[in-house]
């Protein structure tokens, strides 16, 4: 008798993964589904114990942890499913156009120049060339998005590239979107009018309330918070007469998470609500290039700010129970993997991650990066995550680059110690250039890395709650993973 | 750190340098290199093989340290990456056909197929390995007829 006539008892399980959470114990498979199961019924579901008439039998076989029954083509379906991604190159082109920027941001010094630095302007003919790039790439929709520095420094080129990159796509035929995000304090009404005419999303940086933001984003009137309020409204009145429904087009705001923004977590979610948000991203500050007294005052021990997730979160969630509409990006992004058994693309959550496969980072000067985190890196000497020139590489020399290659791969949580055996593995994605930074190798090593240590964090705390299985939280949970998407904002080829 | 067993490390803070020795059985080369190469940013790397199944790793910090702990430390940390090195080394061995099937899909879709244009500009010109036994060598030129006087080679 060969190994693939024998056949495995009744209830004996298949391959999973296992996690106690709340005292309880989380499972997940190799496909993604999950099941949480109470302590005496997983050691039966280990044993082998668990008898076909019993209901824990049908949960099991239904979602797919039981080895007699193991569906191989639905968990290959699944897999990929989860996996669509790799099919196609960078969806994400991150163009700085100048470094120049009129603030002076506390974490901020490697991402910025003088406002007489006009040597970090973006040339046009760079800007052609970029996009002639980003158009050869593989996939079909394709997100343009215009970074600084404050790119409406530099408001012609970024005219120019939106008009050349519109009109090159006529014969090319993607979908292509433009995005920008800007501390919006330059920002003036025929600027406006240009980015409202040429469908460009906004997007600006609100750190909390207006004393936390002025003290951390400086500009020189001292009212960077005023300026930035006054045009979200103003964009979102302009929104509301072009006939758009304001609840899906709005600005939203990214949010960096400094030591001063954790005792702060209430006034930060009413901060967002009150200037018209529906989305908060709590994103923990990255490791880049903080000289030392900047990085004691921004930087803090992960656990501090895990504790920071949770109480906003359950801010977040009673605002919601009261009728509130504010969404925390971070669980949205997990809770479609979980409970959708989709993944949004998010190219910092993600296996493998998205570096060069999933986005393509554009310095002023033409250099091609992973990321946007290889761009600060140059910026700060480490030419590790630099892929070529837009002058004198091709798009396929920059996916297939070497070092591309290697990110995929040491990306690849299946290559990983400990998320081999995580749980949370098939919603999960590790950073290698955060890696790169903070423990010296694009692999890093999961058991002290931070990137690991918030993922997890996070993954347990929505894990508690799906265990909770409180009516209103699931039906929250449900409409954070409902995708709306935004056509409104999307040129597709010839509609120039 | 607590203690570290004895005879595997010494230490020299006069020198602010720290020699581990490795046992070859538990550790492959291979991960023995992923740990050493993340620490020449910080320390001078030197590996050697003093006896039959026994590597010897010496990190020299490149400023100065203040103690023996400094060096503890850097043992501690030496030691985690190794331990996760080789772990990885085995995962990636077991897991290979899983990743690189997963990267293959990865860079193909990016890439997509080539261009007529990337197809010209490719550089046949290398010499795509060493042939000396001729394999790569059409059976015309190996064994045919060398073209002589009167004669067309064909
Ligand atoms: S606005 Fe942006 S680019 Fe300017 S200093 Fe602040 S973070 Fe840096
Ligand atoms: S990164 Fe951490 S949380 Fe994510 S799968 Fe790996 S071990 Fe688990």
């Amino acid at each position: 008798m060969s190994l693939a006539q024998l056949s495995p008892k009744v209830g004996f399980p298949a391959f999973f993964r296992f996690r106690e959470v709340a005292g309880k114990v989380v499972v997940t498979n190799f496909e993604g589904n999950y099941l949480i199961l109470e302590k005496d019924e997983f050691a039966r579901y280990v044993e082998g114990r668990v008898t076909p008439d019993e209901p824990l039998h049908a949960r099991l076989d239904a979602a797919n942890f039981l080895r007699d029954t193991y569906r191989i083509t639905e968990a290959a379906e699944a897999v990929r499913r989860r996996k669509h991604f790799l099919s196609y190159g960078p969806i994400l082109h991150l163009m700085v156009v100048t470094l120049r920027c009129n603030e002076t941001c506390v974490y901020c010094h490697a991402s910025r120049a003088n406002m007489d630095q006009v040597d970090t302007d973006m040339s046009k003919e760079t800007a052609e060339k970029v996009v002639d790039m980003i158009l050869d790439c593989t996939n079909p929709f394709v997100t343009i998005e215009f970074q600084g520095g404050e790119p409406l420094v530099n408001f012609e080129v970024v005219k120019h590239t939106i008009e050349y990159a519109l009109r090159k796509n006529e014969t090319v035929g993607k979908r292509l979107e433009f995005t920008m995000v800007s501390n919006l304090s330059l920002m003036d009404e025929d600027k406006l009018d240009y980015l409202m005419k040429h469908r460009v999303q906004l997007c600006t940086s609100i750190d909390g309330p207006e004393k936390l933001h002025n003290s951390q984003r400086k500009l020189a009137t001292m009212d960077a918070y005023q300026k930035s309020a006054f045009w979200m409204k103003r964009i979102n009145e302009k929104y509301v007469e072009a006939g758009l429904d304001p609840t899906l087009y709005h600005v939203e705001a990214l949010l960096t998470t400094t030591k001063a923004t954790l005792p702060l977590y209430k006034e930060i979610v009413d901060t967002y609500v009150s200037l018209g948000c529906k989305t908060i991203f709590l994103r923990p500050i990255d490791p880049f290039g903080f000289a030392e007294r900047v990085r004691l005052r921004v930087e803090y021990p992960r656990s501090a700010y895990l504790e920071f997730y949770r109480n906003a979160l359950d801010y977040i969630l009673e605002l919601n129970r009261q009728g509130v509409e504010i969404l925390e990006r971070f669980a949205a992004i997990f809770l479609t993997k979980i409970l959708q058994g989709e993944d949004p693309n998010f190219l910092d959550v993600r296996n493998p991650a998205g570096a060069g496969i999933g986005q393509l980072g554009y310095g002023y000067d033409g250099a091609v990066f992973t990321c946007d985190e290889g761009r600060m890196l140059h910026a700060m000497g480490d030419d590790t995550l630099r892929l070529g020139h837009v002058a004198t590489h091709t798009y396929r020399d920059i996916v297939t680059h070497e070092t591309v290659r290697a990110m995929t791969l040491a990306s690849n949580l299946d290559g990983q110690p400990d998320c081999v055996n995580c749980a949370y593995q098939p919603y999960c994605g590790t950073i290698p250039a955060h890696n790169h930074k903070a423990q010296g190798s694009i692999f890093g090593r999961m058991r002290d890395n931070n990137v690991c240590m918030v993922h997890k964090g996070i993954q347990d705390y929505l894990f508690e709650k799906l265990a909770d299985a409180d009516a209103q939280t699931l039906k929250i949970f449900e409409r954070w993973t409902t995708l709306r998407p935004r056509e409104h904002f999307v040129h597709d080829g010839g509609d120039a | 750190m607590s203690d570290i067993p004895q005879g595997l490390v010494s230490f020299d803070v006069g020198k602010a340098a720290v020699t581990m020795n490795v046992d070859a059985d538990v550790y492959p080369l291979q991960a023995l290199y992923g740990a050493a190469f993340i620490f020449i940013d910080r320390c001078y790397v030197f590996i050697d093989k003093p006896a039959q199944g026994q590597f010897r790793v010496t990190l020299g910090a490149r400023g100065t340290v203040e103690d023996e702990e400094a060096l503890r430390r850097l043992v501690g940390e030496f030691a985690n990456e190794l331990l996760t090195c080789a772990w990885r080394h085995q995962i990636t061995q077991d897991n290979r056909m899983l990743i690189e099937a997963v990267t293959m899909q990865a860079i193909g879709g990016a890439a997509g197929s080539p261009s007529l244009d990337d197809l010209a500009n490719f550089d046949f010109s290398d010499d795509a390995f060493e042939d000396p036994l001729g394999i790569a060598q059409s059976w015309e030129e190996k064994h045919g007829k060398k073209a002589g006087a009167g004669e067309d080679a064909t």
